[in-house]
């Protein structure tokens, strides 16, 4: 009994999750016809590629796919570089003002990125960076939480190794990169992904800072490729299936990590 | 070496001072003519507009927040045990998170689309969901459901699964139902993690802007104008500089609080 209403409770919730995904590749293969008829469908009456063509040879798409991966994987190498070495600065080194300075950084965790577009937006304009890539990435370089994870994982390196490296004539910059980056790169690696999926992903700053087609990324592009004006409306499902599936394929091998890892994390704070 | 240190300390210590700065200019009217005191605050609450952007934020939330917590909370105590084929839900709950905000927005619109949608087609309706006020609003709300639902989900199952089994195996032995596990024994102990994402939900729903604007932009009668879309039609759209730093530093502040809250939950939760 219990069992039966689990299964259809699972069932219902399941079923309303993945409606609205696989109605979208259903509608990535759809007739022209299949918009405009009289009865919404829900599989195409043809199954043809033709969308992803119209989609791929379309003007502008590939070059909004192509900025979108340059400024998401600029922002992610960029993020990664500045928060380690700070993360290194604050946990290996001791200098005036360490804490104050930290404790300033940190704040900037309770400042919502959303509440102060405009002064974000109007620093960008004055340095004179609208339709560049680096006005799209520059806010997002810094990020408190990732510092904060990242000195996590370094703190929990132990002193020895750092003053063995520097009796042996290592720089930090040495260090840096010939040690230290080799003992966290998981975390490294955590930082750079998460922050390639959220800058690929975000919408709303992209859109404000790029005013000429060429420079738009791909969440911006999708919403004005104008397919639907054309009578192409497949095309913009099947753009959205093409920017979605690396990353459904990739979050599908990576899930039992992400379920684990977050188990391991939580068991260690228990 | 020290001199590497300082270098480090001062290139990097410094370049990171300028992007926190550039982030924490908040309150300030442009150049400041002269002293409005709370003026800006006065119109901005004389306006109508504003008020009932407030009033649209507010409603969201009310829908959004309890709606929200109980799909993510049903999702994950369901498969909160791994058993033979919990993984094939756990990929499905997790791969709304692939999907970015305007690859479902745009999704949600052809699903919601004038009389002959499959919405209505599955629920035998004719309703012309995003030309209604409450409709609209509706659909809104459940575009956000699906925002939040995987990482939700995520953190979720993985705070019941961190529950030391040892509690629940004597629960077990006293004989305690399926039922009456879940909800007076695991249920409490997940506590911490289910108020921190209600706050997270929380604090998306009073900053949502960016699904309102590819939604429905505000419409229709403007009654899906949110306080965040308001604020962005007034900085963006009509350069309203007095309106726009009333209601980032208001928003700033109160997320602010939100996400202290958030904060000390998750030292709790440590």
């Amino acid at each position: 009994m219990l069992k039966a209403l689990r299964i259809l409770l699972l069932g219902i919730i399941g079923m309303i999750i993945l409606f609205p995904m696989a109605y979208t590749i259903s509608l990535s293969f759809f007739q022209n016809v299949d918009f405009t008829d009289s009865y919404a469908h829900f599989f195409p009456s043809a199954f043809t590629f033709e969308n992803y063509v119209t989609a791929s040879a379309n003007r502008y798409f590939p070059r909004y796919a192509l900025n979108s991966i340059i400024t998401s994987l600029m922002a992610a190498f960029f993020r990664l570089i500045v928060t380690t070495m700070a993360a290194f600065a604050f946990t290996h080194l001791s200098f005036k003002g360490k804490k104050v300075i930290l404790i300033m950084l940190l704040s900037t965790l309770f400042i919502p990125y959303d509440a102060i577009l405009f002064q974000n937006y109007s620093t960008i304009a004055r340095a004179g960076l609208i339709d560049t890539y680096w006005g799209i990435i520059l806010p997002s370089v810094f990020s408190a939480s990732s510092l904060l994870f990242m000195i996590g994982a370094f703190s929990s390196y132990d002193r020895d190794v750092y003053d063995a490296a520097r009796l042996d004539g290592a720089g930090d910059i040495r260090y840096i990169t010939g040690i230290l980056i080799h003992l966290t790169a998981a975390v490294s690696a955590t930082v750079f992904i998460q922050t390639f999926i959220t800058s690929f992903g975000s919408y709303l700053w992209p859109l404000l800072v790029t005013n000429r087609p060429r420079m738009r990324t791909v969440q911006v592009g999708i919403t004005m490729l104008g397919f639907s004006e054309t009578g192409d409306a497949g095309a913009e499902f099947a753009s959205i299936v093409m920017i979605t599936a690396p990353f459904i394929i990739m979050l599908q091998i990576l899930r039992k990590k992400i379920m684990d890892s977050m188990d391991i994390k939580e068991g260690e704070s228990v | 070496m020290p001199a590497i240190a300082l270098a480090l300390c001062f290139s990097v210590i410094p370049f990171l001072k300028t992007f926190v700065s550039s982030f924490l200019t908040i309150s300030q009217s442009g150049k400041a003519i002269g002293f409005a005191g709370l003026d800006n605050y006065k119109t901005l609450f004389e306006d109508k507009a504003f008020i009932s952007s407030i009033g649209n934020t507010l409603r969201f939330t009310l829908y959004f927040l309890p709606l929200n917590t109980v799909m993510t909370f049903l999702a994950a105590a369901l498969t909160r045990r791994r058993r033979k084929c919990t993984w094939i839900m756990e990929a499905i709950f997790i791969t709304p998170l692939a999907f970015s905000l305007s690859a479902f927005a745009l999704v949600f619109k052809e699903i919601f689309r004038g009389e002959v949608s499959i919405i209505n087609r599955i629920l035998h309706t004719s309703l012309l969901w995003l030309d209604r006020p409450g409709s609209a609003m509706a659909v809104l709300v459940i575009l956000g459901l699906f925002l939040d639902f995987a990482i939700d989900y995520i953190l979720l199952t993985a705070a019941f699964r961190s529950i030391d089994r040892s509690v629940i195996e004597a629960a077990e032995i006293d004989g305690a139902g399926e039922v009456r596990k879940l909800f007076a024994i695991e249920t409490p102990m997940i506590a911490t993690m289910l108020s921190i994402t209600v706050f997270m939900a929380l604090k998306d729903a009073i900053l949502i802007s960016a699904p309102v604007m590819i939604l429905t932009e505000g419409g229709p009668f403007r009654s899906t104008e949110t306080i965040m879309y308001f604020y962005y039609l007034e900085a963006f759209k009509s350069g309203n500089r007095a309106y726009e730093s009333a209601i980032s530093s208001m928003m700033v502040i109160t997320s602010a609080i939100i996400m202290g809250i958030i904060a000390v939950l998750r030292r709790k939760d440590a």
